[in-house]
């Protein structure tokens, strides 16, 4: 209701009472809700109009709108008769000037920074704050976990600047960039209003040889050629402690085996680990090797890039 | 809604000051006419007219009257944003 009334009713600042009560009579017939059932709009702009009309519809009013005597205007005019007061009424609905204004910080998003949703906060987070409101602020930190304790889970206890010990308890199979949430737990500067809330982002430090594939654990296993061409029975860790796996003859590099229930284990994932073979041979082989070798070699010699082989 | 426009020598008739006085308010960005491209002025730009007019009657020097007009929209516009928020 802070529009010129003078703008509302369509006349001049120079009309008369009588040009006045004509507008305001001619609009209000218009707009009347007895003519528009039901018609929100209608009935909105029928208000406006009767608190224009209240504004400027009797001499007294009129004389007191003019000098800028209204409860909404904070630039009462005062005894040098500044036009203050007559601006900041040309800017209250949308003025261009302030309006300007107001675009610079981002167009509406400047309003709603400045109160916030009210209609659209999303469950779980809060809307922008405003700071008009006493509000305690929630704090965000980064914890570096190992590869195993993101696999297996533990507990960690940590002091934070503002407050007491905190218990972070990191469930097996955390995955990096989750974002554990510890309710009230922030800072209080403001003891008028709640906690902030702690939030922790995981992030897991790599673990050279090992990582991740959803629920499965992949590690690269390093076995020599006798191993690879005869096969055999080798101890291969886990994140879940060593276990005895069989490698099937006539393997190479990237072969891929399966031990299963090995990965990411909770109530609702059952991973496996997947071990990836890498071939090694010996970069410095003795003289005894290199002799046999040449051996096997001449009579057992064959050519990899044949098909067949 | 009618809204009245004015040239810049209705405006300058309206708010009592000469023509050049508004072309050079144009010019420095105190006033940012309805319609930049024929200088057609509307209620708000000739009520700012008024205001900086009144500014210099006060004494206040060129340097400074853009500062005042900025601070006055400034809480122009959080006047009105703050009423907006109040009434949700």
């Amino acid at each position: 209701m802070a529009r010129d009334p003078y703008q509302i009713l369509g006349v001049k600042k120079t009309a008369s009472l009588d040009e006045i009560k004509k507008a305001y009579r001619s609009l209000a017939k218009k707009h009347h809700p007895d003519l528009n059932p039901g018609n929100k709009q209608n009935e909105e702009k029928f208000k406006e109009i009767s608190h224009a009309f209240d504004q400027i519809g009797t001499a007294e009013a009129k004389g007191k709108f003019d000098r800028g005597e209204t409860e909404d205007n904070p630039f009462q005019q005062d005894a040098h008769g500044t036009h203050w007061s007559s601006y900041y009424n040309t800017q209250q609905d949308h003025g261009r000037y302030s309006q300007n204004f107001a675009n610079s910080f981002g167009g509406e998003d400047f309003f709603e920074q400045l109160f916030g949703h009210t209609s659209h906060s999303t469950r779980g987070t809060k809307g922008p704050r405003s700071p008009f409101r006493e509000e305690n602020e929630d704090v965000h930190y980064q914890m570096d976990i190992s590869f195993r304790d993101s696999v297996l889970g533990t507990e960690k206890i940590i002091t934070l600047p503002h407050t007491k010990a905190l218990k972070v308890k990191i469930p097996p199979g955390i995955e990096s960039g989750t974002n554990l949430r510890f309710k009230a737990q922030g800072p209080r500067d403001y003891q008028s209003a709640p906690p902030g809330d702690v939030y922790i982002q995981i992030k897991i430090l790599p673990e050279e040889g090992w990582g991740r594939n959803g629920d499965d654990i992949e590690m690269e296993l390093p076995i020599n050629f006798m191993e690879a061409v005869l096969g055999a029975q080798v101890s291969v860790p886990t994140m879940h402690g060593p276990v005895m796996m069989k490698i099937p003859s006539g393997v190479s590099t990237g072969t891929k085996l399966r031990i299963k229930g090995k990965g990411i284990l909770t109530e609702k994932k059952q991973g496996n680990q997947i071990v990836r073979l890498k071939v090694v041979t010996p970069s410095h082989p003795s003289a005894e090797m290199v002799q046999e070798l040449k051996k096997l070699k001449e009579r057992l010699d064959y050519n990899p890039r044949e098909s067949g082989t | 809604m009618k809204i009245t426009i004015f040239a810049v020598n209705e405006a300058a008739k309206e708010c009592g000051v000469a023509q050049e006085a508004i072309l050079q308010f144009i010019e420095d960005e105190w006033v940012e006419p309805f319609d930049q491209y024929k200088l057609s002025l509307d209620q708000e730009d000739v009520e700012r007219i008024k205001l900086i007019k009144e500014l210099k009657g006060l004494g206040v020097n060129d340097e400074a009257v853009p500062i005042i007009l900025h601070l006055i929209d400034q809480i122009n516009a959080l006047h009105w944003g703050l009423r907006q928020g109040l009434n949700h």
